[in-house]
């Protein structure tokens, strides 16, 4: 190939330029002049001219309309998956220690007393599919209601929940029968068990507690052994059970392991009238735990009503 | 409304507006439609991800066509690791081709064969030249997209037309025009 001619090199940029219509008007003159004169860059001025045509059939080429939908379907999928696994979360200094909260798209996902480790062994982290991010956002107002709660200023906590940090389905039925315990009133896992139908399941059932990703707000606190005895919380932390109970108004004893003191307690077992009992109704006190409650207003906000043997009514415990 | 929700709201909007160009560029990248999938997804779910330290006045459009370049130079190279690992291994020349028997024979001589000159130029050549002249993006966002000046950027898309001049050089030049 023989070498080009000075001015033909000079020109080359902005003949390209010109020929795929990003020369400037002087630079397009000049190239029109040039290649007037000259056969070679004539050419080389149509092939450009030719590329730049053929570049523009591609441009107007589009992927199949279907290829595109599917993967923006795809995509979207994948983004809905992604922001379902994130989860904000905050830990907050409470009465009771720290708190490690955390919330999803779908509501409050984990609290969590925190240990000596702190936030670093946290289930959080342990948990598959879960993109943990620390993030204030969205948690405030959980946040103040939690203190409000633990603070004795409020006594519900109507959260969304997101129940998938449960185990199983078992674990989420126990924490739903749980969360039907109301401020005030102690049940056994005895009783759970036979309010889910189970009755033979009462070990289940405190496993399932022992294991419960939202404590407080699910009140496992106020589920205990079917004499009474306040087993197991958040590990060995039977003192926060006994001190959450008897901020409810549930009076406690201390024995060998703490317990709750029936003799205080109003008694239901589940009956067609409704009618919850004095502990001295019978042999009631001496039955496994149904519902119990703390004074005769949390029983009656139930829904049920004194008992036509033993007159709760008109024999009030003491407090 | 919450802040995630909001973000999610705007988040879903880029996705509306960018998704179709995104996509058609990785797909001009691309040998195959599945990879173009797979690059879009990626390009998308890193933008999500890193879409909160985006500032208000920043080039979106842009900004998305940097993360699909980053996606898809990384993709050529852990495509040529796994080639370089699997040397016997090669696509026959039906998976590579851009697109069906039909559109093909439908497709005029040129296209292809300007196509097929595109997919030879070297990396950041092809990529400016696509984003150039394919996407119409300006020469200060293409600069932007590839990590280099403006200049740099526009100089890529001229060596890039220089290399498909030469490549297409053997070929008669069809009559789409008269020369002046």
């Amino acid at each position: 190939m023989t070498s080009k001619p000075k001015v033909c090199v000079a020109i080359e940029p902005d003949l390209i330029a010109a020929a795929t219509g990003e020369a400037t008007p002087p630079a397009a003159e000049r190239v029109d002049a040039h290649v007037a004169a000259c056969f070679p860059c004539r050419d080389d001025f149509a092939r450009y001219r030719a590329i730049d045509h053929a570049v523009g059939a591609l441009r107007a080429t589009l992927p199949p309309a279907g290829d595109a939908e599917a993967a923006r379907q795809r995509l979207i999928a994948r983004l809905a998956d992604l922001t379902s696994r994130i989860v904000s979360y905050r830990v907050v200094p409470t009465p009771l220690g720290p708190i490690l909260m955390a919330r999803s798209e779908q509501g409050i996902a984990l609290l969590e007393y925190l240990g000596r480790d702190g936030v670093a062994a946290s289930r959080l982290f342990q948990m598959a599919g879960v993109d943990a991010q620390e993030a204030a956002a969205g948690l405030e107002p959980f946040e103040h209601e939690l203190l409000d709660y633990l603070g004795g200023r409020r006594t519900r906590l109507d959260w969304p929940l997101d129940l998938r940090t449960a185990r199983s389905d078992f674990q989420r039925a126990v924490m739903a029968a749980t969360v039907a315990v109301p401020y005030g009133a102690v049940s056994s896992y005895t009783g759970i068990a036979a309010h889910l139908g189970k009755p033979a399941a009462v070990r289940a059932v405190a496993q399932a507690l022992r294991h419960n990703p939202l404590p407080i707000v699910v009140p496992c606190h106020r589920i205990v052994g079917s004499g009474g005895d306040l087993v197991g919380y958040a590990g060995p932390r039977v003192d926060l059970k006994e001190h959450l109970l008897t901020m409810e108004g549930v009076p406690t004893v201390s024995a060998r392991t703490p317990r709750i003191a029936r003799r205080l307690l109003y008694h239901y077992e589940t009956n067609p009238g409704r009618e919850y009992c004095l502990p001295t109704c019978g042999d009631i006190a001496q039955r496994p735990i149904d519902l119990l409650f703390a004074t005769r207003e949390h029983a009656e906000a139930q829904g049920l009503v004194p008992c036509t043997t033993c007159h709760p009514e008109l024999h009030p415990l003491s407090a | 409304m919450s802040h995630r929700a909001m973000v999610e709201t705007v988040f879903d909007s880029i996705v509306a507006t960018h998704h179709g160009e995104i996509f058609r560029y990785l797909r001009r990248l691309a040998w195959r439609a599945s990879e173009a999938d797979d690059l879009s997804q990626e390009t998308f779910l890193r933008a999500y991800r890193a879409w909160g330290r985006l500032t208000p006045d920043a080039n979106v459009r842009a900004w998305l066509f940097t993360i699909a370049s980053n996606v898809y130079k990384n993709h050529v190279r852990s495509e040529r690791r796994r080639q370089a690992a699997h040397a016997t291994v090669r696509a026959t020349r039906h998976e590579l081709d851009l697109d069906g028997p039909e559109e093909e024979a439908m497709a005029g001589e040129m296209r292809s064969l300007t196509q097929a000159a595109i997919r030879r130029l070297p990396l950041k050549q092809r990529l400016a030249f696509t984003l150039r002249k394919l996407h119409e993006l300006d020469y200060e966002a293409i600069g932007q997209s590839l990590e280099c000046s403006p200049e740099s950027a526009r100089a890529h898309v001229f060596q890039a037309l220089r290399k498909i001049r030469t490549t297409l050089n053997g070929h008669a030049l069809p009559l789409t025009e008269s020369t002046r």
